[in-house]
C-alpha cells in the first residue's frame, strides 16, 4: 500500500462527517475481534518477534558471561545500556506527555491517539526498564537499590542520583500501566459485549473487570482516569528531570550541566512526537482510520515537533555557551572533540535530525505530507539516540585528566541488545493493535455526540 | 594469557603438575572436570588450567562461604607459627649472578610477599619489579618437576646413575670433553666447586655465557688499569652526572643503591641538586629523570666520548662548536671541568671497551675516581674458555659432556640457533634449568633446577659484600640446585644445598660458627664482606686509548644508515621472567607497551617508512630477517631501532610461549640493517589509549627549573573552600606525598601494589579493551617536541579525596569514608553500576569486568589472605593498604598506644623513596614534612576534592648557557 | 444481553485480587522473617564432628583455660584450633584406648591432620580479629554463647551484620574486668565496674567502631 500522493487539510475536522457511534464503535471493536490478523500485521510481527528472542538470548548470555561482552571500558565505565534507557525513556515519556498532559488541557485532537500514545509508553517504559537492571556488574543484587529487609541494618545511600533513578523509574512503569488500564477499561467491556460467545467474551469479560457502564462506573472511572493523567503529567516530568540528574548530579566533565534536567524533557517531547507520527501515519491508512485520525491531528502533532525541536535547539546552544562561559579546561576540550574533532560526525549528526531538518516543517505544506513526516520523525529517532551517545559516552572518553582518555567500541552484544529492545517495543505495539481497541471509543463517543466548536 | 604452546609433548603439563601419581587421583576427586580433561588426550596439555581454575574458584567460592566448612588445625604447630601472624626471613634474589638482598614475608609458612633488606647495600630496603614478582615465579605451575631423559620423564635415581658411568669415564680421561657451562657467577660456594671440578678434571673447561654480561665494562678497565675492575658509583656526592646511554638506574648491578642516592641529590627543597646530563640513542630511566637529554645516534655517540676526552683533557678553552660536533658540547665541557672531582662520567654496559677506557681516563682527568665513584677487583675467577671456542669444539665434536647449569643459550645466546644444532653432536648433556626450556628441551638430560626458595645458597652484590640464601619453603617441585648438581660431579655421597653451603662456609668464618652463620642470615648479609676500593693507577700506555676514532679527523661519519640497539626488557630482563603474568602485563616504563616486545622507533623513521604503531615491518640485518610490529616512540635517536630482549620465547611455559619476537640471535650481528613494511598490521597492547604528546597542565603536574624555585615564592595553594561538613576526625589521619623528583619510572611499586593486593592480570586482549587493573599507575608525560620531548613520571592512585566525588554517587553506600581519612571500598556491597568511576576525576577506580581472579595463572596459596579477592562486577581501587593499617591500628589499639608507623606496598619497593605515608594527626610524621615542602600541590585542586595524595612539583636544574636547546 | 459470568464470578475476581495482595504481603513478610529464624542462623544445632568433644566436659568439667587450646587468642586474629598433639598431651595418659579418640590418635600416628567441621562463621570478607576483642575486655561468651555448657559445641549467636553492629554501637555491656575474660561462669555482679568505667578503662571511645573499614578490606 502506498501513503504518498495522499494530501490532507490541516483545517480537516477531527473526526470525519460521516462517523456515527454505531460504525465507529463497530470498526474499532472489529479491528480486534478479528478472526484472522491482516497479512501486513504478520509481515510485521514475525521479525519483531525475532528480534525479541534476539533480546532474551542477549540478556541469557550477558548474566552468563558478565557485561564484560559489552563494549564498555576505563575510562567509558557506562554505554549502551545507559545511552539507551535514556532514549527509550524519553519515547515513553513523550507519548505520557501526549495522552496526559493534553487530556488536561482538553486537547480534543487528542482523544483519537492517546491509545497508541499510551500503548507506545507502556512497551518504551517496558524497554527501558529492563536497561538498568542489565547495566549492573552483579544485576541480581539490584534489589540492594531499595531498601529491603535485612539483618545488616544497611539502608540505601540516598545522595545517589541514580538511587532516584531507579525509584522514579519504579514509580513510571507501575503507574503508567494503571493509567493505559484504567483508560481501557471502558472499550474492553465494549469488545467484549460485540464478542460472540466463547473465550474471547471470556478473556475480554475477564479483563474488563465488569464494567458494565453503570453511572456509578462510569463516574469513578472518570475521576480515576482524570486523577492518573493529573499524577502522570508531573511523574512523566520528573522521571525524565531525574535521569537528567543522573548527569548533572554528577562531577563529570560535559555532564555537570544545570540544564540537563529540562533539557532532557525538551527531548523527550520530541523524540515522543516523532514516534506517534512514525506509528499513525501508517496505522490510519492500514486500518482505514482516515475519519478518525485527519489532518488536523498530523498537522498539529507536526507543528508540536517543530515546537520541541527548537526547544533543543535551545538547548544545544546553552550547552556550547555553559562550556564556553565556564572555560573548564575539560569542558572546552570536550566541546572542541565535539564540534571538529573525531566526535563531529556524532555531534552535527544530532543537530541535523533533532534541529536543522525539522526545520523544514515551518512549510504548511511539509506539514502535512505524510512520507516527509515519516522521514523527518525517523531522524528525529535517530538524532535523539545519536544525542544520547554524544552525552553518555563522548563526556566520558574525555575526563579532564588527559592521561585517561580513552575510546569506545560497541560490540556485538550491545547492538544485538538495542536491537532486541526495538524488537520488544514493536511486538508490544503490534500486539496491542491486534488485540485491544486502537482509539479510545468512550471518549470517541463524547466526541461525536458533543462536536467542538470549529475554531476558524 | 598466550595460547599453549602446541609443540610442547603431550605429557608435559600432566607430570609437571607434581610428579608423584597420587596427586592426580586426588585432584580428579576434587575437580570433576579434570576426569574429562584427562579422558581426551589432547586436553590433557589443559589438565593444569583447569586444576588452577578449580583452585582459584574454590578460593573465590570462600567468598560466601558455606556453613560447616572445613577447619584443619596442624598435628604439630611447627615452631615460631602463630596462626594467622606473618613471619619473616632475610635472603636475595640474584640477577645475572648478582645478590639485591630481600625480606620474605610468610603467612603460615607461605611465601608471599617480598620487601628489601634494609641491611642490604645494593637494597637499603627497597626492591625492583622483579623481585617484587617473585612470588608468582615460585608458585608458577609451568616449573619443571621432574628428571627427564631425551625429551621423556625419567627419574632422579636414572640420572644420577647415568652420571656414576659417566663420572667414571671422565675420571678416566682427566674429564677431557667435559665442559661446564654457567652464567655469571659470584657465589663464593659454587665458584669455589667449579674450581675443586677443574682440580678434579684438568682436561674438563669452564664456560660461562651471560646474555646482559658486563665484560665490557671490565675489559675497559683493562685497557687503562690492567685489570678487570668493576665500578661503583656514589651518585649522592656528584653535582654533575654525565651518562652514556645509561643502564644505572635499569640494569646495573647497584641499580636500587645509586636509585636512592641519585634521588637524594634531587629535590631542591631537601637539599642541592646536582645536574643530569644524558647522551643516548634510546630513553632510558636515568634520561628521562636528566636535566639535558641529547639525543645521538649510537655512532655518534662514541665520537663524542672521544671529542669530549680530547676536550676535557685539553687544557687550553674548550674548542669552538665545529662541524658535526653538537652545539651544546661547549657549555656541557665548561661545566665539566668547572666541577672538578664532584663529576662522574657513565657508560652504559653495552658500550665497547674502548668507550668504557675512554670514559675511564675523563674521570680520571677529572679527578673523580675514589670522590664520586670507586674501583674494585672485578668478582670471580675468569671462566677458563669462551662461548665462540665451545661451540666449535662442540661442532669438532670434541665436546663428550656438557653441563649446563641455570643457562639458556639455545635461547638467549646470539649463536642459539647454531647451539641448538650443536647439541646434536654431544652425546652427554645435563641443563639444569627452571623450566623444560628451549635448551632442556634438546639436551640429553633435564634436571629441574630448584628455585632460590627451595634450596641453600650464597652470592655477592654489586659491592662484593656476601648474602646467604636460604630457603623460604620446603620443595613444591623435586629439584636441585646448582651447588647439588656440581657436588654429584665431584663425589659419590652427594650432599644437600644445605651441607655444601654450610660447609663452605664453616672453613671460612671466624669465630662461632653457628652464631655467626645464623647472625649472617638474620640480617641477609655478611658483616663487612664489601670489596676494598682496588689500588690501581692507569697505565702510561693506556693514556692514548684505541678508540674507534680520533679526534683530528673532525668530519665523523654522519650517522644515516640505520642502526639497531638491543637493550634488556625492563620487565622481563633477558627473557628468564617471560613466563611471569605480572611483569608480562607490566607497562614498560616510557612506550607503555604490554604484552610483547615491538621495536623501537622514532618518529623521523616512522614518517620515512609511513609507519605507524602496530604495522608489522620486516628487519633485515645481513642475511638474518624477522617480523616484528613497531611502535613509535618519541625521544628515539631518528635512526636508531631498538629491539627489547626477552621476549619471543618458546620454551618458558604456558604464559610466556609465543609472546613478542626474540631478537637474541640478532645481538652479535655487525651487517647493515634494513628495514620493509609489510602489509601486516596488529595490535599493540599498551596502557595509554591515546597516541597524544601534551605537556601536562598545571592542574595536573606541576614542574619548573631551579631558578625559578629558587626565585619564585612557593605559592601556598589556599584551602578550598566547601559547604560541606567535613569527616569526623579519628585517631589518625592517613595521607601520603609523592616526590615527582624522586620517581624514576622503575615500576617496582605498581608490582608490589599488585602483589600485596591481590591485583589479577587481564591479559593482552583485555589490556587492549581498556580494562588494566592497576590500582596504582605510573602516567607519563612526554612534553614538547616529538623528536626530543621531555618526560615527565607521576604514579597515580587513589587521592583518598577528604571531599570525594565518588561517595555520594554510589547508590548502595559500597564507598564511604572512615573516620582516620580513608575512601574505603566495600567490595561485597558493590552491585558495580560504576557510578563512582565515571564521577572520579583521577579515574584511579578500576573494574572487574571479567572473573578476573578466577582466571589467574597461579595457585589459590598465593593469594595474600589478608585482602579480599574481589568478583566479577564488582568496582576496586587503592585503598592505601588498608590491611597494613588495621594490623598497625590492631597493635596499637591493643595496648591504647598512638598508632605507629604504616608503610604501604608502594612506599616499602620504591627504590628512591618517592613514596611517603603517614599519619598527619602526627606532628612528627614524615608525611607532614613532606606535605609543608613548597613544592607540596594537589592534582587537579580545582575539582575541590581535597586529596589526601598530594605530589611535590618536579624540578630540573637546566644549565642556564643551554636555555632552549634541548630539554 | 445475557450474562457472561454467573454472580459468583464477582466473589472470584474480589477474592483473587484480595489473595494477590496477601501474598505479597506475606512474601514480604517470610522475606523479612526468614533470615531470622535460627534454621536459617544454623543456632542452636551442633553438627557431627570427627570426634564428639565436649566443651562441657573440658571446660565446666576440667576448668581447662580456654587458651590453652585456642593458643593464639590473644595474639592473632585467629584463636587457633588445637594441634593433635595438643590433645595427645593429656590423651597420650588419660582415656588412652577409648574408641571415641581413635581419629585422634591415629591423626597422630599417620601424621594427618583432623578435619573439624566450622561452627562460629562470618564470611570471608569479614575480617574478624580475636587479639582486639580479647584486648578490649570482650569476653568469649559474647560471640559463642555458654560455651561451657555446650556438650557438643553449636552455634549460639547469630553473627550477623546486626549482631556485631548493636555491640559496636553499645559495646559497654559486652565488657569485663580482666580477670574474667576467660571465666566462662562469670556474671555481671554488684561490685563490677560500670560499662561506663570499663569503656574508660579499655579506651574502647577512642575510635568509631561502626567504620566499614573496620571489619571490610
Amino acid at each position: 500500500m502506498s501513503i504518498a500522493g495522499e494530501t490532507l487539510r490541516a483545517d480537516a475536522p477531527v473526526i470525519g462527517p460521516n462517523l456515527n457511534l454505531e460504525s465507529m464503535t463497530d470498526r474499532i471493536c472489529r479491528i480486534a475481534l478479528r478472526e484472522r490478523a491482516f497479512a501486513w500485521w504478520w509481515i510485521a510481527f514475525i521479525p519483531s518477534a525475532a528480534l525479541t528472542l534476539l533480546l532474551i538470548v542477549a540478556i541469557g548470555y550477558l548474566f552468563y558471561a558478565g557485561i564484560g561482552i559489552w563494549g564498555v571500558n576505563w575510562p567509558v565505565m557506562w554505554g549502551f545500556a545507559i545511552l539507551c534507557y535514556v532514549w527509550w525513556i524519553a519515547i515513553a515519556s513523550g507519548g505520557t506527555i501526549i495522552s496526559a498532559l493534553f487530556f488536561l488541557v482538553h486537547a480534543e485532537w487528542r482523544t483519537s491517539i492517546n491509545r497508541i500514545a499510551e500503548s507506545m509508553m507502556l512497551f518504551g517504559a517496558a524497554a527501558a526498564g529492563i536497561y538498568p537492571v542489565l547495566h549492573l556488574g552483579r544485576p541480581w543484587l539490584f534489589y540492594w537499590l531499595f531498601f529491603y529487609p535485612n539483618t545488616m541494618t544497611l539502608w540505601p545511600q540516598f545522595r545517589s542520583p541514580l538511587l532516584w533513578d531507579f525509584w522514579a523509574l519504579f514509580t513510571y512503569v507501575f503507574a503508567s500501566v494503571l493509567f493505559w488500564y484504567a483508560g481501557l477499561l471502558p472499550d474492553l467491556a465494549s469488545v467484549r459485549d460485540r464478542a460472540e460467545k466463547g473465550l474471547k467474551q471470556r478473556i475480554y469479560g475477564i479483563f474488563a473487570m465488569g464494567f458494565r457502564g453503570s453511572s456509578g462506573q462510569w463516574r469513578h472511572l472518570r475521576a480515576l482516569y482524570g486523577v492518573m493523567a493529573a499524577i502522570m503529567t508531573p511523574v512523566v516530568v520528573s522521571i525524565h528531570s531525574i535521569v537528567g540528574l543522573d548527569f548533572a548530579g554528577a562531577a563529570t566533565t560535559g555532564w555537570h550541566v544545570t540544564q540537563f534536567p529540562p533539557f532532557f524533557v525538551c527531548g523527550a517531547l520530541l523524540s515522543g512526537f516523532a514516534i506517534v507520527l512514525l506509528l499513525i501515519i501508517p496505522l490510519r491508512k492500514l486500518l482505514n482510520l482516515e475519519d478518525m485520525v485527519t489532518g488536523r491531528h498530523i498537522g498539529v502533532l507536526a507543528k508540536l515537533l517543530l515546537t520541541s525541536s527548537l526547544l533543543l535547539a535551545y538547548a544545544y546552544l546553552m550547552d556550547a555557551f555553559s562550556a564556553c562561559y565556564g572555560g573548564n579546561g575539560g569542558d572546552l576540550a570536550l566541546l572542541a572533540a565535539r564540534l571538529h574533532g573525531e566526535y563531529a560526525p556524532v555531534y552535527w549528526g544530532a543537530v541535523l535530525f533533532n534541529v536543522l531538518l525539522p526545520q523544514l516543517l515551518w512549510s504548511r505544506k511539509l506539514r502535512l505530507h505524510t512520507p516527509t513526516l515519516m522521514l523527518l520523525s525517523l531522524g528525529v529517532v535517530i538524532g535523539m539516540w545519536l544525542e544520547r551517545y554524544l552525552i553518555v559516552v563522548t563526556s566520558l572518553s574525555r575526563p579532564t585528566l588527559v592521561s585517561a582518555w580513552g575510546a569506545f567500541h560497541p560490540t556485538f552484544w550491545d547492538w544485538a541488545t538495542l536491537a532486541g529492545t526495538v524488537g520488544l517495543f514493536l511486538s508490544g505495539i503490534l500486539l496491542s493493535v491486534r488485540f485491544v481497541p486502537v482509539v479510545a471509543m468512550h471518549e470517541m463517543r463524547a466526541l461525536i455526540l458533543f462536536p467542538p466548536a470549529r475554531s476558524e | 594469557m598466550s595460547p599453549l604452546n602446541n609443540r610442547t609433548p603431550l605429557w608435559r603439563s600432566l607430570e609437571e603438575a607434581g610428579g608423584d601419581p597420587g596427586l592426580l587421583a586426588r585432584a580428579t576427586q576434587e575437580f570433576p572436570m579434570l576426569a574429562r580433561a584427562l579422558a581426551d588426550p589432547v586436553n590433557r596439555r589443559e589438565v593444569l588450567k583447569l586444576m588452577a581454575a578449580c583452585i582459584a574458584w574454590s578460593g573465590l567460592a570462600g567468598c560466601d562461604s558455606k556453613f560447616g566448612d572445613a577447619l584443619v588445625p596442624p598435628v604439630r604447630m611447627p615452631p615460631n607459627v602463630v596462626p594467622g601472624r606473618p613471619n619473616f626471613f632475610a635472603t636475595a634474589q640474584v640477577l645475572g649472578g648478582y645478590a639485591q638482598g630481600i625480606v620474605v614475608e610468610h603467612v603460615m609458612g607461605r611465601p608471599l610477599k617480598v620487601a628489601g633488606n634494609p641491611h642490604h647495600p645494593a637494597s637499603l630496603g627497597a626492591t625492583d619489579a622483579y623481585a617484587q614478582a617473585l612470588p608468582l615465579d615460585f608458585y608458577d605451575p609451568d616449573r619443571a618437576a621432574q628428571v627427564c631423559f631425551k625429551g621423556n620423564p625419567s627419574y632422579r635415581a636414572a640420572f644420577d646413575a647415568a652420571l656414576a658411568t659417566e663420572r667414571a669415564r671422565l675420571k678416566a680421561s682427566d674429564g677431557a670433553g667435559l665442559k661446564i657451562l654457567t652464567g655469571n657467577i659470584t657465589s663464593p660456594c659454587l665458584l669455589d666447586q667449579i674450581e675443586s671440578l677443574l682440580r678434579a678434571y684438568p682436561e674438563a673447561t669452564w664456560v660461562s655465557w651471560e646474555p646482559l654480561s658486563r665484560t665490557n665494562a671490565q675489559n675497559g678497565t683493562r685497557q687503562i688499569y690492567g685489570t678487570p675492575l668493576d665500578t661503583i658509583a656514589h651518585l649522592d656526592r656528584a653535582d654533575i652526572v654525565l651518562a652514556f646511554d645509561a643502564d644505572l638506574l635499569s640494569t646495573d648491578p647497584g641499580r636500587l643503591r645509586y636509585a636512592r642516592d641519585l634521588a637524594s641529590r634531587r629535590n631542591p627543597a631537601r637539599g642541592q641538586m646536582n645536574r643530569i646530563y644524558a647522551v643516548e640513542s634510546t630513553p632510558t630511566l636515568l634520561g628521562s629523570v636528566a636535566d639535558h637529554r641529547f639525543i645521538a645516534e649510537p655512532s655518534d655517540v662514541e665520537h663524542i666520548v672521544a671529542w669530549l676526552l680530547d676536550a676535557v683533557r685539553s687544557q687550553s678553552s674548550p674548542p669552538a662548536p665545529a662541524g658535526t660536533r653538537p652545539p651544546w658540547m661547549a657549555a656541557l665541557i665548561e661545566d665539566l671541568k668547572g666541577a672538578r672531582g664532584k663529576v662522574l662520567i657513565h657508560a652504559g654496559a653495552q658500550h665497547s671497551a674502548a668507550v668504557h677506557a675512554q670514559v675511564h681516563l675523563m674521570n680520571e682527568s677529572l679527578l673523580a675516581r675514589n670522590a664520586t665513584y670507586t674501583l674494585i677487583d672485578a668478582q670471580g675467577p675468569a671462566p677458563t674458555s669462551s662461548p665462540e671456542q665451545l661451540l666449535l669444539d662442540m661442532h669438532a665434536g670434541k665436546v663428550t659432556h656438557l653441563l649446563m647449569l641455570d643457562t639458556n643459550p639455545a635461547y638467549s645466546a646470539p649463536f642459539s640457533w647454531d647451539f641448538a644444532a650443536a647439541l646434536k653432536s654431544v652425546p652427554f648433556s645435563v641443563s639444569l634449568a627452571r623450566h623444560l626450556d628451549e635448551t632442556a628441551q634438546k639436551t640429553t638430560w633435564f634436571v629441574p633446577l630448584a628455585h632460590s626458595w627451595e634450596s641453600w645458597g650464597d652470592a655477592r652484590a654489586y659491592d662484593a659484600s656476601v648474602s646467604i640464601l636460604q630457603p623460604q619453603s620446603l620443595p613444591l617441585y623435586d629439584g636441585l640446585s646448582a651447588a647439588e648438581v656440581v657436588d654429584r660431579y665431584l663425589q659419590t655421597q652427594s650432599r644437600s644445598s644445605e651441607a655444601i653451603v654450610k660447609d663452605f662456609w664453616r672453613a671460612r668464618l671466624s669465630g662461632d660458627f653457628a652464631q655467626a652463620f645464623d647472625a649472617a642470615l638474620a640480617k641477609g648479609v655478611l658483616a663487612d664482606t664489601a670489596a676494598r676500593p682496588a689500588t690501581v693507577e692507569p697505565r702510561p700506555a693506556a693514556v692514548h686509548p684505541s678508540g674507534p676514532e680520533k679526534s683530528d679527523n673532525p668530519e665523523a661519519p654522519h650517522a644515516t644508515a640505520i642502526s639497531l640497539v638491543f637493550r634488556a626488557d625492563p620487565s622481563l630482563w633477558d627473557g628468564r621472567f617471560a613466563n611471569n603474568p605480572w611483569l608480562q602485563e607490566l607497562p614498560r616504563p616510557l612506550a607503555k607497551d604490554v604484552w610483547g616486545n615491538p621495536l623501537r622507533i622514532s618518529p623521523a623513521l616512522a614518517e620515512q617508512h609511513h609507519l605507524e604503531t602496530g604495522d608489522v615491518v620486516l628487519l633485515k640485518v645481513g642475511e638474518a630477517s624477522v617480523t616484528s610490529p613497531v611502535i613509535v616512540l618519541p625521544g628515539q635517536a631518528p635512526h636508531t631501532i631498538t629491539a627489547l630482549l626477552g621476549s619471543g620465547r618458546s620454551g618458558a611455559g604456558r604464559v610466556g610461549d609465543q609472546v613478542g619476537v626474540n631478537f637474541h640471535p640478532f645481538t652479535s650481528l655487525a651487517d647493515a640493517v634494513r628495514l620493509e613494511k609489510t602489509a601486516a598490521h596488529t595490535d599493540v597492547a599498551t596502557t595509554v589509549h591515546h597516541n597524544l604528546l601534551t605537556a601536562p597542565s598545571e592542574q595536573v603536574l606541576r614542574h619548573q627549573d631551579l631558578s625559578e624555585f629558587l626565585s619564585g615564592q612557593p605559592e601556598a595553594s589556599p584551602p578550598a573552600a566547601t559547604l560541606y561538613e567535613t569527616h569526623p576526625q579519628g585517631p589518625a589521619q592517613w595521607a601520603m606525598s609523592i616526590d615527582l623528583n624522586a620517581c624514576i619510572g622503575c615500576n617496582a611499586c605498581v608490582v608490589a601494589c599488585q602483589a600485596e593486593n591481590n591485583i589479577p592480570v587481564v591479559g593482552k586482549a583485555q589490556v587492549l579493551r581498556e580494562r588494566e587493573m592497576h590500582w596504582l599507575r605510573i602516567d607519563r608525560y612526554l612534553a614538547g617536541d616529538a623528536s626530543a620531548p621531555e618526560s615527565f613520571f607521576q604514579p597515580v592512585l587513589c587521592m583518598h579525596c577528604e571531599q570525594a566525588p565518588c561517595e555520594n554517587v554510589c547508590p548502595v553506600g559500597a564507598t564511604v569514608h572512615d573516620a582516620e581519612g580513608l575512601n574505603v571500598m566495600v567490595y561485597n556491597r558493590c552491585v558495580g553500576t560504576r557510578f563512582c568511576s565515571n564521577n572520579c576525576p583521577y579515574k584511579v577506580r578500576r573494574f572487574n569486568f571479567d572473573s578476573f581472579a578466577r582466571e589467574q595463572h597461579r595457585p589459590r596459596e598465593s593469594w595474600n589472605p589478608e585482602v579480599t579477592v574481589r568478583a566479577r562486577g564488582v568496582m576496586e581501587k587503592c585503598s592505601y593498604c588498608i590491611q597494613r593499617i588495621a594490623a598497625a591500628r590492631i597493635e596499637a589499639d591493643r595496648d591504647s598506644k598512638p598508632i605507629g608507623k604504616v608503610t604501604t606496598a608502594c612506599e616499602a619497593a620504591c627504590p628512591t623513596r618517592a613514596f611517603t605515608f603517614g599519619n598527619l594527626a602526627d606532628p612528627e610524621s614524615a608525611v607532614l614534612a613532606r606535605k609543608r615542602s613548597p613544592l607540596d600541590f594537589a592534582m587537579l585542586s580545582d575539582e575541590a576534592t581535597k586529596p589526601r595524595t598530594t605530589y611535590e612539583a618536579k624540578v630540573r636544574n637546566p644549565n642556564p648557557k643551554l636555555k632552549g636547546l634541548s630539554a | 444481553m445475557a450474562a457472561i459470568f454467573r454472580p459468583s464470578a464477582n466473589l472470584m475476581a474480589t477474592s483473587v485480587l484480595l489473595l494477590g495482595w496477601f501474598v505479597l504481603l506475606g512474601l514480604l513478610a517470610l522475606w523479612w522473617y526468614w533470615p531470622r529464624t535460627d534454621y536459617a542462623q544454623h543456632l542452636g544445632a551442633a553438627m557431627p564432628q570427627p570426634v564428639p568433644f565436649s566443651h562441657e566436659h573440658h571446660v565446666a568439667g576440667l576448668g581447662i583455660d580456654c587458651r590453652f587450646c585456642h593458643s593464639s587468642v590473644e595474639q592473632s586474629a585467629n584463636a587457633g584450633l588445637p594441634a593433635t598433639h595438643v590433645c595427645m598431651t593429656c590423651h597420650s595418659q588419660v582415656w588412652t584406648n577409648a574408641a571415641l579418640l581413635a581419629p585422634v590418635r591415629e591423626s597422630l600416628a599417620r601424621n594427618e591432620p583432623i578435619t573439624w567441621r566450622r561452627v562460629a562463621d562470618v564470611p570471608d570478607y569479614v575480617y574478624f580479629n580475636h587479639r582486639i576483642h580479647i584486648a578490649k575486655g570482650v569476653g568469649c561468651q559474647s560471640c559463642h554463647g555458654p560455651i561451657a555448657g555446650m556438650a557438643l559445641t553449636y552455634k549460639a549467636q547469630p553473627l550477623t551484620m546486626e549482631f556485631c553492629l548493636s555491640c559496636h554501637r553499645n559495646p559497654g555491656p559486652q565488657l569485663r574486668p580482666r580477670s574474667a575474660l576467660f571465666d566462662t561462669e562469670w556474671q555481671r555482679g554488684r561490685d563490677t565496674p560500670s560499662p561506663a568505667q570499663l569503656l574508660q578503662q579499655y579506651h574502647v571511645p577512642d575510635r568509631d567502631l561502626t567504620d566499614c573499614s573496620l571489619c571490610h578490606r
